[in-house]
């Protein structure tokens, strides 16, 4: 199944793009998502997986809804899904 | 009972008579640093004891008490921030705004852990305050300066550079545009009291700067502060690293990526993401940030600084995240050099952008919908960025159409019919960024705040994490406890980032213990929550006297409660009114308040608020 990734912030730096188009086993969870991107891009290694888990540094959103509002890590992914990873999201200034 | 106050404390309060000039100085009963610790807890409290009930908030009956918390000046970090509390002109409540730089660890080293400013200058003045106390210097070659001019100016009158800490109003405070804010331009990074129309109170008593002095006073924690400082480092640096690189503006593409950043004045929330890419912390970095600055004693620096050869702007403040919603996003400008441009004018001009954003953006729907026209205004269709920027001078000035805009949305709607439905904003005053609609802690929280549109009460950040952002459940106590961390971070006056980053979403054991070192106090982490609920309830007790906190004050505006959002992942999200309801109920029965949301007698008891209960 195809994803669309896209990345912001420091997530994008490491990456070196915005968005990308990447081919996955059909119904992965986000957790062997993370862990191939992981492999793929070698600044990422370490900053999406604090072991099984999600890495407290990240969030990721599946349609642009919190995955925690699914399965957390165990979330199955479908084909054309737009995942979406970031920092965490803080409360602004003011 | 505490019986002596801790050397971290200067010990005093300094009280400065604007009309004659006069000043006395009060001891801090040790008793109350306990209970109200510093900060938001003193400035509201002074207000409490100091502002009748009925006074007008832009008359001379009104305080502007601007407060310094226990920790500035020591190495707990990031305990940069200054409080002003005053009674609002835009919430006739009390309001409280913070504001970083170096001016606050300068105020500490007074000694004064507050300065009060009484009654109203005879004219244009600035006070200048030291550690043997202050004097009101007139300044009529002030009147019509910049915020930045004003700094400068008020600067090169002392002589001592940047050894003189300057806070100061524009042409908007002196003008008291309901919104106007006081900014501090310090050696290393601007501070912007942004909120509640501190610089139209300040405008108001003819006080156009505040210059401080730094003295001898060095506080004392009672234990090893740094050591344990240092232990929160790593957690801090790595959990704020965002803000580090892009600053708050790196907000804006994950925040509509969610579908919950408002466009349009709030009827979408979600724009195509090459638009908010074009507004984005990523494209200001690469393209237009130029340094990083900082707060004193903090080693985040989400400060930065922008350049555009175009707009003729150098080392300008960045917009942060929660101006470029009000004057990008929900404007639909999406060009960001205009957007920036704007920014500063409200800087330089002394506007809080975030009101005035929201109401022009309202302005702006009312042309839409026919209740305002091209005689009102030729500058009100959505996506006009040349006329978003015509439109700051003009109600900096107070000029034609700028005038209705200077008194904030809500007094706009009362002046045009069937506007209301319109409104954005809540007790008066327009809500931030995060959304009231897609955020059900921001629901009960934005209604039951304080201040009313703040995003400082409760905080949306556990929420954007997937707390109580789509469930009521438990999320009236949820809102709660946050306006207790809220208050007794504004009572540290600790920078809400380095809070959020390094020590705790809410109140915990971390808070506790760097407590009790600097203090030497032996308080668990329900008495230190106490703190944050004790200043909140006070807050409450203030503006329930003053008639604007009740069941019926309590609310939302029309189109968060009836009008869902109505695309993109919140799809579906509002707060109807029995939600609101049932909401509050649950908030009130936690709090301790009664059925019209007010404090019960057992309640002040236990809280030990007796006696300011009975001053206001």
């Amino acid at each position: 199944m195809e994803l669309e990734l896209r990345f912001f912030a420091t997530v994008r730096e490491a990456i070196g793009a915005s968005t990308a188009r990447r081919e996955f086993r059909t119904g992965a969870t986000v957790r062997e998502v993370l862990a191939e991107l992981e492999s793929a891009y070698p600044a990422l290694e370490g900053t999406l997986l604090d072991g099984e888990e999600i890495a407290p540094s990240i969030t990721v959103l599946r349609n642009g809804t919190h995955v925690v509002h699914f399965d957390g890590v165990e979330t199955e992914l479908t084909d054309g899904d737009r995942l979406s990873i970031t920092p965490p999201v803080t409360g602004g200034d003011g | 009972m505490t019986e002596t106050l801790p050397p971290v404390y200067g010990g005093e309060i300094l009280h400065v008579h604007l009309d004659s000039g006069d000043t006395e100085i009060e001891p801090i009963d040790p008793d109350d640093a306990r209970r109200f610790l510093g900060g938001n807890g003193f400035a509201a409290k002074q207000v409490a004891e100091h502002v009748p009930a009925d006074a007008d908030p832009l008359g001379p009956d009104n305080v502007l008490a601007m407060a310094v918390g226990p920790m500035n000046a020591t190495p707990f970090q990031s305990t940069s921030r200054g409080v002003l509390g005053f009674v609002s002109p835009m919430t006739n409540g009390f309001f409280d705004s913070t504001f970083g730089g170096t001016l606050p660890r300068a105020q500490k080293t007074t000694g004064f852990e507050v300065v009060v400013l009484h009654g109203r200058a005879d004219e244009l003045s600035y006070v200048r305050v030291h550690e043997d106390g202050a004097e009101v210097e007139t300044a009529q070659e002030l009147a019509g300066l910049e915020t930045y001019e004003t700094c400068q100016a008020v600067r090169e009158r002392e002589g001592d550079g940047y050894d003189t800490h300057v806070l100061a109003i524009g042409p908007a405070g002196e003008n008291e545009v309901r919104y106007a804010c006081s900014l501090h331009e310090s050696e290393i990074r601007e501070g912007v009291a942004g909120r509640g129309g501190n610089g139209a109170v300040l405008g108001s008593k003819n006080v156009k700067a505040i210059a401080v002095t730094e003295g001898s006073f060095e506080p004392e924690p009672v234990g090893d502060l740094r050591e344990r400082s240092i232990q929160q480092m790593g957690r801090l640096m790595a959990d704020t690293e965002m803000l580090q690189e892009y600053g708050t503006a790196g907000l804006v593409n994950p925040i509509n990526e969610m579908g919950k950043l408002g466009q349009r004045n709030m009827q979408v929330e979600q724009t195509d993401p090459e638009n908010a890419e074009a507004v984005s912390g990523e494209r200001l970095e690469a393209e237009y940030v130029t340094e990083d600055t900082t707060c004193a004693n903090c080693a985040v620096k989400c400060g930065k600084h922008v350049s555009v050869e175009a707009e003729g702007i150098t080392q300008a403040k960045i917009p942060e995240f929660e101006s470029l919603f009000g004057t990008a996003t929900l404007q639909e400008v999406y060009d960001i050099e205009r957007v920036i441009k704007a920014n500063d004018l409200c800087d330089r001009l002394g506007m809080d952008t975030i009101s005035w954003g929201v109401t022009v953006a309202f302005a702006r729907e009312c042309y839409e919908k026919g209740l305002l026209d091209d005689d009102d205004s030729p500058h009100l269709e959505f996506g006009d960025a040349d006329g978003l920027v015509e439109l700051a001078t003009l109600t900096a000035n107070r000029e034609g159409f700028g005038d209705e805009l200077a008194e904030g949305s809500f007094r706009m709607a009362a002046e045009l019919e069937d506007a209301e439905r319109y409104l954005y904003g809540a007790k008066g005053l327009e809500f931030a960024a995060h959304s009231a609609r897609g955020l059900k802690g921001m629901s009960i929280g934005y209604a039951t705040g304080t201040r009313g549109g703040s995003h400082h009460d409760t905080r949306p950040t556990l929420q954007y994490d997937g707390n109580h952002d789509e469930t009521t459940e438990g999320t009236p106590e949820f809102a709660a406890r946050s306006q207790h961390f809220t208050a007794l971070g504004d009572s540290l006056t600790q920078c809400r980032f380095v809070s959020e980053g390094g020590w705790g979403t809410m109140v915990e054991e971390n808070y506790a213990e760097a407590i009790n070192l600097a203090t030497g106090w032996d308080l668990d982490v329900e008495a230190v929550e106490r703190i944050g609920e004790r200043v909140y309830n006070l807050e409450r007790l203030i503006n329930a006297a003053r008639g604007v906190a009740d069941r019926e004050a309590d609310t939302l505006p029309h189109r968060v409660m009836n009008e869902p959002i109505p695309d993109g992942p919140a799809e579906g999200m509002y707060c109807p009114p029995e939600e609101l309801d049932s909401m509050l109920e649950e908030y009130y029965a936690f709090r301790g308040w009664n059925d019209n949301g007010h404090p019960t007698t057992d309640t002040v008891e236990r809280l030990e608020l007796e006696d300011v209960a009975e001053a206001v």
